[in-house]
């Protein structure tokens, strides 16, 4: 699972409706994996996500290249930079934990499961 | 303006239209053609464009048309078409010294290889001094006639086109993405070539991200991405996208270098999904479950009272599936629906497969929502059943709590039972509901197939009646 990914996915457990987001990466192997840069895909992504959900993310991973605060200007060398973040940082295992009600959701060979059980949805 | 005309694939033929149509969206080019002239038994269609660019471009990624050619004659007989093209000479010179060749083809009929000299000796008087190259010719021209798809071709054509060939379409691409050559496949993995028409109908360009929320085996991230975009899927059903070691989801995008554009593939429910609210999707691409060949499930227990054995609620367990119960199929399509209204980008676009039995089928079954307006609707048939593509679009912005109108059928869902209860010698229960309301032709699908096999009679019998309940309602 890719971080631009993770960035787009909540807790959905019935009732855990606040503080669900960003899920907490925890025991992750990271992989990267080179691909073609596409700035106008990136461009589309950034406007919808969330910015400090990502830095938080990053950080807990350890990649510390970005910025607080979004620049206004997107030049290319920091859509690069975003380009290797977001599309060629993978997890490849892991688990995700809500920060609100502590469900895990596992990942395994790069596939997040969030699958619920029968009691939660 | 300039005239051409296009050379279609005589397959899928009510498909072919609505991908003219996306193409000249996907690439901006203004197109003009006469719908009435139109015809799904006949390849040809004379459209006008405003250059030869325009039109080598609205041609290049198309799966349905094989060539488009600059018209140069068109005619029931020779001397039309000779005339036409004696009547614009300025045109010739260009090619004087190019090495060309003839194509002499008719559809419908066969031609000898005498004919085909005799007709293109008749094009003598173009006077072009160049090589004939039957492999690589700088230009070629073609001669198409038109004979149409009865058994026993006419004596003449119904119509003759000439011209020059501008581009070609991208039916090669139908062979990279053969099913038989395709590492992992499921069986209910979409052929290739509709696959492909599929990403042209969401409209696929570089840049877009594009979702199958019932991802099974892959086939749309792959042919989607094929063209750009960037995809995602999910599926309730990890064990499909995971395959096996070495044949899985992963391998198929490995195998088509598409690393970099099917972006994650995820396990979960659509029904109970994790997306955070946002127009995340540019395109929702994808072939729900309807039962024929894959149940459709959803989370749930078919039997509500059975309780789960812990009551923790938590899977600890690594390889834990919670339970599912079936999946109506019109529910499935009422939840897609909203899906789309709600996560869809404005103007974005909602390409599925509904399944319907032809005999009951009308246009008012497809499912509608206030935020989507139907794009086209096109038949693949198979006798009894077919199924249709449907391409709807976001043309305005969601109003949460305005739902999609599916005619109601989510408050009969008790019908299910009676269906299988019932023998259909006494379904009094069931003749008193579909009075009240009629259901839409996919309504409880899997049930009419699998009961239309082994009971075909007694099924068929009971939908004549029924139509002809609603034909004199019609009409009186």
């Amino acid at each position: 699972m890719r971080l631009v990914t993770h960035n787009m996915l909540q807790c959905h457990v019935k009732g855990c409706n606040s503080n669900n987001f960003p899920l907490q990466l925890s025991d992750v192997e990271i992989e990267i994996q080179e691909t073609d840069f596409n700035p106008k895909f990136l461009r589309n992504m950034l406007s919808k996500l969330e910015w400090n959900a990502l830095v938080k993310t990053a950080l807990e991973i350890n990649i510390t290249t970005l910025p607080n605060v979004l620049p206004n200007d997107l030049d290319e060398e920091f859509l690069k930079m975003l380009h290797r973040v977001l599309l060629e940082t993978h997890i490849k295992q892991g688990q995700m934990i809500c920060p609100n009600c502590n469900h895990t959701y596992p990942i395994k060979d790069g596939i997040p499961n969030m699958l619920l059980s029968e009691t939660e949805t | 303006m300039t005239k051409y005309f296009i050379q279609f694939a005589q397959s899928h033929e009510e498909f072919r239209l609505p991908e003219l149509e996306s193409l000249a969206q996907i690439e901006n080019v203004k197109i003009s053609y006469n719908k009435e002239e139109y015809k799904n038994n006949c390849p040809f269609l004379i459209i006008e464009i405003d250059n030869e660019e325009e039109a080598t471009r609205l041609v290049k990624r198309a799966i349905l048309i094989k060539n488009i050619y600059e018209l140069w004659g068109v005619g029931k007989i020779y001397e039309d078409v000779h005339t036409q093209v004696k009547a614009k000479p300025e045109r010739w010179p260009a090619y004087d010294y190019k090495s060309f060749k003839f194509i002499v083809s008719a559809f419908g009929s066969t031609c000898s290889s005498d004919y085909q000299i005799r007709i293109i000796d008749s094009f003598a008087y173009l006077g072009f001094k160049g090589d004939i190259d039957l492999k690589n010719p700088e230009v070629t021209f073609g001669v198409l006639e038109d004979y149409g798809l009865d058994s026993v071709p006419p004596l003449e054509p119904f119509m003759i086109y000439f011209g020059r060939l501008i581009a070609s379409g991208n039916r090669d691409l139908i062979q990279t993405f053969n099913l038989k050559k395709r590492k992992y496949i499921g069986n209910t993995s979409m052929d290739a070539e509709l696959s492909l028409i599929m990403a042209n109908q969401a409209l696929a360009v570089p840049g877009k991200l594009i979702y199958d929320p019932f991802v099974g085996t892959g086939s749309f991230l792959f042919t989607c991405a094929q063209f750009g975009s960037f995809t995602m899927g999910s599926d309730i059903d990890g064990r499909q996208i995971r395959g096996q070691t070495d044949r899985s989801v992963k391998s198929n995008v490995e195998q088509y270098h598409l690393q970099g554009k099917v972006l994650d593939t995820l396990v979960f429910d659509i029904c109970h999904h994790p997306w955070r609210d946002n127009l995340w999707f540019d395109a929702i691409v994808t072939d729900p479950p309807y039962g024929v060949r894959a149940g459709a499930k959803t989370l749930g227990r078919k039997n509500p009272t059975k309780r789960p054995l812990t009551i923790d609620g938590t899977h600890e367990g690594k390889d834990y599936y919670p339970p599912t119960k079936p999946y109506e199929m019109s529910e499935v399509l009422s939840d897609l629906l909203e899906f789309a209204a709600r996560f869809l980008v404005l103007g974005g676009r909602l390409v599925y497969w509904l399944p319907t039995l032809v005999d009951e089928y009308s246009s008012s079954d497809l499912p509608e929502h206030s935020s989507m307006r139907l794009v086209s609707n096109s038949e693949q048939n198979f006798g009894q059943w077919s199924r249709r593509l449907v391409t709807m679009e976001k043309f305005k912005d969601n109003i949460i709590g305005e739902r999609t109108n599916i005619h109601n059928v989510r408050g009969v869902d008790n019908l299910s039972s009676v269906y299988k209860k019932n023998d259909v010698n006494s379904n009094e229960a069931e003749t008193t509901n579909t009075k009240e309301k009629k259901k839409p032709g996919h309504y409880l699908f899997r049930e009419k197939y699998f009961s239309s096999k082994s009971d075909k009679k007694q099924i068929w019998t009971r939908n004549k009646d029924q139509n002809r309940d609603d034909d004199t309602d019609n009409t009186t």
